[in-house]
This record gives C-alpha cells, structure tokens and sequence, in this order.
C-alpha cells in the first residue's frame, strides 16, 4: 500500500499538466459545463464501465511496460490481441474444450513473443519497426481467419470466464486483471529477474559487463509482453462473447502512451507496474470525460483527433524532459 | 543494395556482372518476379496491366521518395497517411471555390505545412531516436486524419461531381509527351531534384550525416536542426504531391484514403535498401524498392491471392527486409 501511494505521488508530481487538463474536463463533467449535455460521470455504471473497460488495457499495459523498462517496445500487441480473441473463439466453436483452447492460444502467444525477441533481440534489428510489422502481419492473419467478419460464439461457459459477477455488478474480469498487475509488480520489485529488466533498461553495456545475461532478459520481456496480449485476447473476446480482427488497431500506440503518462520512459531503465495502472486510469478518466461531455456529439469525429493530440503532447513532454536533462548534465 | 562493385583486374565482365548481382539482390528479385509472372500468367505483360503497373507505381513512388530522406536521417515518418488524406480531401473540396491551379498549391502548403509542424514538434521536444519520432508522427497522423474528417463530416468528395474546370487533374491522370505520361515525367524531375538534393548540396550530405550518427554530426557541426526540418518538409510536400496524383487517378478524395500508404512507402524504402538505422540509403534505391513491391503486388492480384494475405505478406516482408538488412551490417561490422 506505501508503494502504491509513493506511485501514486510521484505520478502526479510528474503529470501537472495532464492531470490540469483532467480536473477541468472532469469539473466541466460534474457541473454539466456543456449546454444539452447531461452527464452522469460520478455514477455507479460510469465507473463499473470504466473499471471494465481498463480492465483489458491494463492486462496490455502490463506487459508493454516489462518491455518499455527493458528499453525495448512492442507494437505488435494490437494485432496479437485480435488474433488471440479471434483464435480463441473459432477453436472453442470448432468443438475445442475451453481449457485447452486458452492453453494453446497463450502458446500462440509465446511463439509469436519468441520470434519478437529472436529478430529484435537475438539479430539486433529495430524493435520498432519489426513488431509494428508482426502486428500488420497479425491483423492479416486475423483477417484471413474470419474473412474480416467478427466471430461470434453462443458458449456461455466462455462467456462467464470473463463476465461473471463476483460482487455486485464487478465481474471476475477485474480479479484477473489484479492478478496480472500483482503478478508483475511482484516481479519487477522482488525478483532478480526484474532487477535484472531495470538494469537492461538502464543501460545495457553496463549490465552486460556486470555479467547479467542481457539477451536472455531482454528476450523474455518480449515474451512476457505477448503472453500478456494474448491473454487480454481471450478475455476481450470472452467479455464480449465475439471477436474481430481489426479490434487492436490503435491499442499499441493508447497503451504505450498510457504507460508513459505513468512515468515509464520510452528510453528504458524507470517506470514500474503500479505507476502504469495509474497511468491508464488517468488516461481512461480523461478519454471518459470526453465521452460524458458529449463532445463527440458536437463534432464527431473530435475523439480520434483528441486522441492524437494527447498521444503528440504526452510523447513530446516525455522526449521534452529527456532532453532538459540532457541538458543539465 | 550497396555501392556498385568495379570490375577488378583480371575478372571478366561476366564475373563483374555476377559479383554487382550479388551485392545487389533486388534486380535477381525484379527479374524472377517479372519473368516467373510473365510465363505463369500471360496477361502480365499485356499494355494494360503494365499500364497499371506504372499508375500504381505513380501514386507510391511520390510519398516513398520523401520518406527516404526521413529514413535517410535516422528518423521516421508515420504521419504520411493523414497527410495523404487531409491534403486530397482540401484540394477536391477547394477546385469549385478557388479554382483547380490554386486549390492544387494550397494543397501542396497543406502537405508541406503539416511537414514542417511535424519538424517543429520533433525539434522543440529534442526527440533524437526514431522511436521517438515514430510515436510523435503517429500521433500526429490521428490529428491529420481526424482533421480530414471533421472537414469533410466524413464524406467521400467526388472529383467528377465539381463544376468547375479538372484539366489539370485529367491531364496527370492520363495526359503525356509521346511515350511520356505527366505523372512519369513529375517523377522524373522529382527524382532529379531530391537526388540532386542528396548528392550534390551541403544538405543532402547534413541529412546523410545526421543519420549516421548523431552525436558525432552534432559534435563536428553538421546543422541537425535543418536537417530535421529539411527531411519533414519534404516528406509533408512529396505526400501531398502524391496526394493530388492519387485524387487524380481515383477521381474522388476520401478522408481515410491515405492509410495503406504509409506501410508501402516505408516499404519500397527499406526493401530498395536504405538502411533503417540511417546514414546509409539514396532516392535512387527507393525507386527500384518502389517497383519491386508494385510488380509483387500486381503478380499477387493475377494469382488472385486475397487481400488480406497480401496484408499479411507485408508484414512479413516488412520484417524479413529489416531483418536481413540488419543481419547485413552485423556481418559487415565483425
């Protein structure tokens, strides 16, 4: 709990700007700034929508983050997302026991992490670049799956894995998606393996001569990665009991920014789980507040620009604080 | 594709031919594409079809000769598909208020200023690595896509539907001196001009040098700066050229259209050789990547090979170009 509040203080300390945008937006979402909009931000099925929607991206966020301190990115976990959802569910109405069409899917997953990591890593060519292409690669594969048609499936025992309600209206999703956080927090901070992540991330010649084997470290954060976005994947497709193959188109760039927005820098070696969680939840706060203040409604084609315009503006602060850095050195 | 090899002494010309045919793989690949398509499929290389070739070819080469000096430079450009789509939708919308010549230039100043903004945001965050210019130009691609849409309310704008005079749109679209289409000898004088640019001026070599490495160019006084603005402004003004081309073949301006044509461009250049990590690569190359993945394109739709396979495929060549590229200068640096 003092970790989370010490996250949680560093962030804000470190988003003044983003976290200004917020209150207004939230302020104008409260005191229904807008004429003919009425808002019902601060209520019950606003924030289980919330929770439910972060859920997901969390899970992603997870992952992303191990590879982001490991100064690496993963930009296929998009298209790794769509194709697990759709997999997952063509297997399960193929006739496959759910079981083991989740095993094999998150296998799907690992595969695809290893070949990240055997080209960005093993052969040293540009991370970037090789996933941004593994996901177009994905989202073909996907594509040709279900001929770009969205799979739906009518198995209710799938459907539960993510839907069914614990407490009160809070699905089992939100559990998994805090194993996941824990899973990863724990590792990040008590393992040597995490240790070892920050090292890397820091900066790599170091911690190769401290004889941590890089490779091997830097590798299996990719392979954390897409065993994350895999199983996001499944439990995307469970929530909504259907699947497409264009689901993830601009999830990579939203969780990368998101996990930024925490204080993870796209140049490696600072960040960690909590500060992401929060990270995302102030983004989906924001993206929520837009979407109460109906300013969608008024131009509608606002949210994408919007977004675009957060993405520019986090990134370049990100890039922005590096170089004042630089500077003072 | 590296330098051409001279023949040495005591080797045949023959030899010399194998030895440039080895160092550069890409013309085996555009020969064995073309000759295993021409015998598979007849109507390869009947006029049509390579009239086709050569309209499809018209569309990418513009966007990808600007990329490569962005390439060339060690950053990158992902916000040429937005550019694509705002500066079609502006120029068909303008035609009926403003006229075709000058809706055609505010056009061009959209694509360059849009560019240039890119520069801005680039130079003033201090953004040194491609990823950084990577996630800073896909942002701005939603912003350039959304603006396109908000423009338009969405709404596919149709060239053939304005009243006013298209001669121009028309002429590039299907007019020509003798053998020369308009749009081909565009491409010409572009290719001059840039290939001019990178060889023969104090820019050319700042932007080669820059991306060779950075710190070493900023150290030895290599202007970073204008490199960078140089690089995104061409990138913003060839789009934008490639823009009105594609309105002009199409007949109509969507707010999505220019999509695709980012991976494509990046692309033809990484196929054609030029080294994703900078300092390595010229226009001439990208020409050459251009064709290659036209002519792939092309020989997939005779085969009759989905759509989305093909979307598959370049994903997967975009990876195995870098992927053997990178193999290249680990072998050549040991």
């Amino acid at each position: 709990m003092r970790d989370v509040t010490r996250s949680l203080k560093s962030v804000l300390a470190l988003q003044k700007a983003f976290l200004a945008i917020l209150l207004v937006l939230i302020a104008m979402a409260v005191f229904n700034l807008f004429p003919a909009t009425n808002s019902q931000f601060f209520s019950q099925p606003n924030f289980i929508d919330l929770l439910k929607s972060s859920s997901i991206v969390l899970i992603l966020a997870m992952g992303e983050t191990v590879v982001l301190i490991a100064a690496g990115v993963d930009l296929s976990i998009g298209g790794m997302m769509a194709l697990a959802g759709v997999v997952v569910l063509q297997m399960i109405n193929g006739g496959v026991p759910i079981p083991a069409a989740i095993l094999l899917t998150l296998l799907l997953g690992l595969v695809v992490g290893a070949i990240n990591a055997f080209i960005s890593v093993y052969q040293k060519a540009e991370p970037f670049i090789i996933t941004l292409g593994m996901g177009i690669a994905l989202t073909g594969i996907g594509q040709h799956l279900t001929n770009a048609h969205p799979v739906t499936s009518s198995v209710q025992d799938f459907a539960n894995i993510a839907n069914f309600e614990i407490l009160g209206p809070v699905p089992i999703l939100v559990v998994f998606m805090l194993v996941v956080v824990g899973a990863i927090y724990w590792m990040l901070r008590t393992t040597s393996f995490g240790r070892n992540v920050y090292a890397v991330g820091g900066d790599y010649d170091v911690a190769k001569y401290s004889g941590i084997n890089v490779l091997r470290t830097k590798a299996a954060t990719y392979l954390i990665c897409a065993f994350t976005a895999s199983l996001a994947g499944i439990m995307l497709a469970s929530q909504l009991n259907s699947a497409s193959s264009i689901a993830g188109d601009n999830t990579p760039l939203y969780v990368v920014c998101a996990v930024v927005v925490g204080g993870t820098s796209v140049a490696g070696g600072v960040g960690g789980a909590i500060k992401s969680a929060i990270g995302l939840i102030l983004l989906g706060l924001l993206t929520n507040a837009f979407q109460m203040l109906r300013i969608d409604s008024l131009v509608s084609y606002l949210p994408q620009g919007l977004l675009g315009v957060i993405i520019v503006s986090i990134l370049w602060l990100d890039s922005y604080g590096r170089k004042r850095r630089r500077e003072a050195v | 594709m590296s330098a051409a090899t001279k023949p040495a002494e005591g080797r045949t010309t023959l030899q010399a031919i194998f030895a440039f045919l080895k160092n550069n793989p890409i013309f085996v690949a555009i020969a064995v594409l073309a000759i295993v398509t021409s015998v598979r499929e007849p109507k390869f290389l009947t006029t049509e079809n390579l009239d086709n070739i050569v309209r499809q070819f018209g569309v990418l080469i513009f966007a990808a000769l600007g990329m490569t000096f962005v390439i060339m430079a060690g950053f990158i450009d992902l916000s040429i598909g937005g550019i694509i789509s705002l500066v079609a939708v502006v120029t068909v919308t303008l035609i009926d208020k403003v006229g075709q010549g000058p809706a055609i230039l505010i056009g061009l100043s959209v694509g360059l200023g849009c560019g240039l903004l890119n520069s801005a945001l680039i130079l003033t965050s201090g953004a040194l690595t491609q990823a950084e210019s990577l996630f800073i130009t896909y942002g701005m691609s939603l912003v350039f896509g959304a603006v396109a849409l908000m423009y338009t309310q969405g709404v596919t704008q149709f060239l053939t539907y304005s009243s006013s005079d298209i001669s121009i749109f028309n002429a590039i679209n299907s007019g020509g001196f003798g053998p020369l289409s308009v749009s081909a000898i565009m491409f010409i004088v572009a290719l001059g001009i840039l290939y001019t640019i990178e060889r023969r001026t104090y820019m050319g070599r700042a932007v080669v040098l820059t991306g060779g490495n950075k710190v070493a160019a900023r150290l030895a006084g290599i202007p970073i700066s204008r490199s960078i603005v140089l690089i995104y402004g061409v990138s913003g003004l060839m789009s934008a050229i490639g823009a009105v081309v594609l309105v002009s073949r199409v007949t109509l301006a969507d707010p999505t259209m220019g999509g695709p044509w980012m991976t494509q461009a990046i692309l033809a250049v990484v196929v054609g050789g030029t080294a994703l990590i900078g300092g390595r690569g010229s226009v001439l190359w990208t020409v050459f990547g251009a064709l290659l993945l036209i002519l792939l394109n092309n020989c997939l739709n005779l085969w009759e090979v989905s759509s989305y396979v093909q979307f598959m495929l370049r994903g997967v060549i975009l990876i195995l170009a870098i992927w053997l590229d990178t193999a290249k200068q680990n072998s050549v640096s040991k």
